[in-house]
């Protein structure tokens, strides 16, 4: 099963790559160039290396939240509001750290982080168990209070001493992430991240809750009928999923930014989306997507440096990624990987179910 | 003429259709029977466009059809009506009407719902209260919409997939002058069936599929039910062979003056009956008077309005429902069969320890559940969709057994079953009474419950009544079904 996806996903980008060549010939580009100069800034060496995992740990969050809320068929799009309070939590509570020895300090922020993503996560799971509001209204909804709650935070409350900018007072050095190889920026944070993807993996597939979840997001009506609690499993994971993306924004805080500023996420919550349908919801495969998305994005500014293409061309890539998994995500393709040796069964795959949110 | 030549069509290792031949003439009505899994569904999908075969075509008065596109199958006028009714769950069913050929293919809901109502009057069929969605309706009625639906098209060919395993005693015979009549407006019809009185006395000609392939063509007056029984199935099925135990006074299951409201509606109407250990009591009326809402009751997805439920032990893992729609409520059909065998709550526990699933164990009771009630599927990392109607309906059965409880409350399980799948399922049932459980099967099939049940009752409009041992003639339970109670 996983090979077969595995499979596919690199299809899928081989495919992608064949058609953007196709577009670069006709603008005159070399494609071989181009690719080259993606590759160099993304692998090319160790600090280009390093930059790449730091820029995947905050997807690999996001992608994990994704990926346990859309398995139970909650569509939750507010990763990225619960990764920006997660932020703002750890930073409001950074700067107080400052006696705690580091292992405690940034527990606390880690926590800290958590619990604001659950908040804002949970908060939309309650509507929807108990007052029927759709999640995915409330997530999108829920971004918007978020960026605000944290605009007003670094002008108001959390604004650092001198008040000249609209950022915060910086957190404790005793909460910086522990970073490995400094100078690099290689930090905790993607242990963590991978600690995590294997949690979710084994709640998901191993646990008696995570097959709850599944049954659910396969069929709402059935495990109703089957005695499995929807109304408590809905908060519940909405509040986990948020908890999630609330640590990759604590994360960024310790390890990146150690203070806050207006705009902490570029999008994360709503780039965890495709890492996730790529990786078809399994935790372990958010891994792999997340660390593609952040060699892309990593290496488009070496491109535009190098090739004069222009960064953007690394957003083109991630659409057709997507489009073309979904395009040949059909059950005679399926069956077309079967007959070639991949997975005895056809499964349906996760993304073809999302339209019937 | 309809005809098929030399139709094959593989579900991956399943020979689903095996070179078969089917012809049908203007003016005749057909019965194509068989077994489940002879290929009988497939073959209708196929002529209607709807799986492209993997060899063979089908041709109307000699013109071979495009495979694989209902759309051109529609506009050469073949309708074909599903057993398991493909409407839009959310949508109206005026909505889903408009999908149809109604108001000349405008969409325009008032013109649909009085088209349909004048169709439906000539028809004998009552429609659903204004604006209601599919989701509410019972299954008696999705099929009667579907039906409809087909017809507003003014098919030269209609083909219609079980379509009276959920008509009542008095809908039938209304039911079957519907189909002579449009066999005499010189159009084909199509009846796939396992009923064989009523091919018998319904049709011109029948086809006997078995296993995917023909077995017999006949006209209908060559022959007879025992010999068609033969060459559907081989051998007769066998009777039941426990007798009933003498039921002892241990109330198993009490419903007191349940009653409970829908959209306004009085759906369950002071419901009361007990149930004893060791007894299997039927539950009988039409489709869509308050069964599906009894058992969601039961099954504790609804609370009543009033009124209260009670087990001897008051415990929700000593009562098990087997819920009427297999394919949306019973089975996940896109998860493995051992997931959907642990879907039942006992059984999750028993494979269960400290929050972790034993996939392991759970495993081997999905592989034993198969052996012991001889479900036909490759294994237990099979998906539930990959079975065959009966096979789940098996699995349903199988798996309602092994979590261990003293009551079964069943719902329409032998819908679409075969004769010997029927007698297979009763006979479990028959045994689970004889170990000391109670059954309460709920069913439209009132000749399936004066078969199998020791104790009779009937349902009419949400209103539940106990018959009597004099009450069972067929006369007289079609008036209390009809719910002429004096």
């Amino acid at each position: 099963m996983i090979l077969s996806s595995l499979a596919r996903a690199v299809a899928a980008i081989l495919l992608a790559g064949v058609i953007l060549a196709g577009v670069l010939l006709a603008l005159g580009a070399s494609p071989a160039g181009v690719f080259m100069a993606l590759a160099q800034g993304a692998f090319g060496n160790w600090y280009a290396l390093t930059d790449t995992v730091v820029r995947s740990t905050p997807l690999i969050f996001t992608g994990l939240a994704i990926s346990i809320s859309f398995s139970g068929a909650l569509w939750n799009i507010g990763a990225d509001g619960q990764l920006v309070v997660g932020a703002l939590a750890a930073g409001a509570i950074g700067p107080q750290l400052e006696a705690c020895p580091k292992p405690l300090a940034i527990a606390i922020i880690l926590i800290a982080g958590a619990l604001g993503g659950a908040a804002w996560g949970g908060t939309c799971g309650w509507l929807r168990a108990h007052r029927d509001t759709n999640e995915v209204i409330s997530t999108i909804m829920m971004n918007f209070v978020a960026a605000q709650l944290l605009s007003w935070s670094v002008h108001g409350p959390l604004i650092e001493a001198s008040r000249a900018y609209p950022s915060s007072t910086p957190i404790a050095e005793s909460a910086h992430m522990y970073v490995f190889f400094p100078p690099s920026r290689v930090n905790l944070g993607i242990v963590i991240a991978i600690v995590l993807a294997i949690a979710c993996w084994l709640l998901l597939f191993k646990t008696d809750v995570g097959f709850q979840l599944r049954a659910m997001g396969r069929n709402r009506r059935a495990a109703t009928f089957f005695g499995i609690p929807i109304a408590r499993l809905t908060v519940t994971i909405l509040a986990l999923s948020g908890a999630l993306a609330g640590i990759g924004g604590a994360v960024q805080v310790s390890a990146i930014t150690h203070r806050l500023y207006e705009k902490m996420s570029p999008g994360w919550g709503f780039e965890a989306i495709a890492v996730a349908l790529i990786a078809r919801l399994n935790p372990l495969g958010i891994v792999a997507s997340a660390l593609l998305f952040g060699a892309l994005d990593n290496g488009s500014q070496a491109m535009q440096r190098a090739q004069g293409v222009s960064a953007e061309l690394v957003q083109v890539i991630q659409a057709l990624v997507i489009m073309i998994l979904l395009a040949f995500d059909t059950p005679a393709v399926a069956q077309l990987w079967s007959a070639l040796g991949g997975s005895k069964v056809a499964a349906p795959s996760a993304i073809s179910e999302i339209p019937n949110a | 003429m309809l005809a098929a030549r030399n139709i094959t069509k593989r579900f991956g290792a399943t020979l689903a259709l095996d070179r078969v031949d089917f012809e049908a003439h203007p003016g005749e009505i057909h019965a194509l029977i068989g077994e489940n899994g002879a290929g009988k569904t497939t073959l209708m999908n196929i002529i209607a466009g709807r799986l492209r075969p993997d060899g063979g075509d089908a041709l109307l008065d000699g013109f071979a059809l495009r495979a694989g596109s209902a759309r051109a199958a529609l506009g050469s006028g073949i309708a074909a009506v599903n057993q398991s009714p493909m409407l839009f769950e959310r949508m109206t069913w005026e909505e889903n009407l408009a999908f149809g050929g109604f108001a000349g293919d405008r969409f325009e809901l008032a013109a649909v719902a009085s088209e349909a109502r004048t169709l439906a009057e000539g028809l004998g069929f009552a429609l659903p209260p204004a604006r209601s969605t599919i989701e509410e309706r019972s299954m008696a009625e999705r099929v009667r919409l579907e039906v409809l639906r087909a017809l507003s098209f003014t098919p030269r060919v209609l083909m219609l997939d079980e379509p009276t395993g959920v008509l009542g005693p008095s809908e039938l015979a209304a039911f079957l002058d519907l189909l002579r009549r449009l066999r005499a407006e010189g159009r084909v019809i199509v009846l796939i069936t396992h009923k064989l009185a009523e091919a018998l006395a319904v049709a011109d000609r029948i086809t006997v599929l078995r296993g995917g392939r023909v077995v017999a063509r006949t006209g209908a007056t060559q022959t007879n039910a025992s010999e068609l029984a033969r060459a559907m199935i081989g051998d007769l099925p066998p009777k039941l062979t426990v007798a009933p135990k003498s039921v002892g006074n241990t109330i198993a299951l009490a419903i007191r003056n349940v009653t409970l409201h829908r959209d306004g509606h009085r759906v369950l109407d002071q419901v009361s009956l007990a149930l004893r250990a060791g007894e299997i009591a039927g539950l009988a009326g039409v489709d869509g008077n308050g069964q599906s809402e009894l058992v969601e009751v039961l099954a504790g997805v609804l609370r009543p309005d009033s009124g209260e439920v009670r087990g001897t032990e008051m415990d929700r893992a000593e009562l098990t429902v087997i819920p009427e729609n297999r394919d949306l409520v019973g089975l996940i059909l896109d998860m493995t069969l051992w997931e959907n065998v642990v879907l039942s709550r006992p059984l999750r526990e028993q494979t269960t320890h400290r929050g972790w699933l034993d996939r392991a164990r759970a495993r081997d009771l999905c592989a034993q559940l198969l052996r012991r009630f001889q479900i036909r599927a490759p294994g237990p990392e099979t998906l539930a969709a990959a079975l065959s109607g009966g096979n789940r309906q098996r699995l349903a059965v199988a798996r309602a057994l092994a979590s261990g409880p003293k009551v079964i409350v069943a719902h329409n399980i032998c819908r679409g079953l075969d004769l010997a799948g029927a007698a297979e399922v009763h006979q479990t049932l028959a045994n689970f009474a004889a170990a000391g459980g109670a059954v309460l099967l709920i069913s439209s099939d009132l000749d399936e419950l004066l078969e199998t049940c020791g104790r009779l009752l009937v349902i009419s409009a949400g209103r539940v009544r106990e018959t009597d041992l004099n009450e069972r003639s067929a006369e007289k339970l079609g008036m209390l079904i009809a719910g002429n109670w004096t």
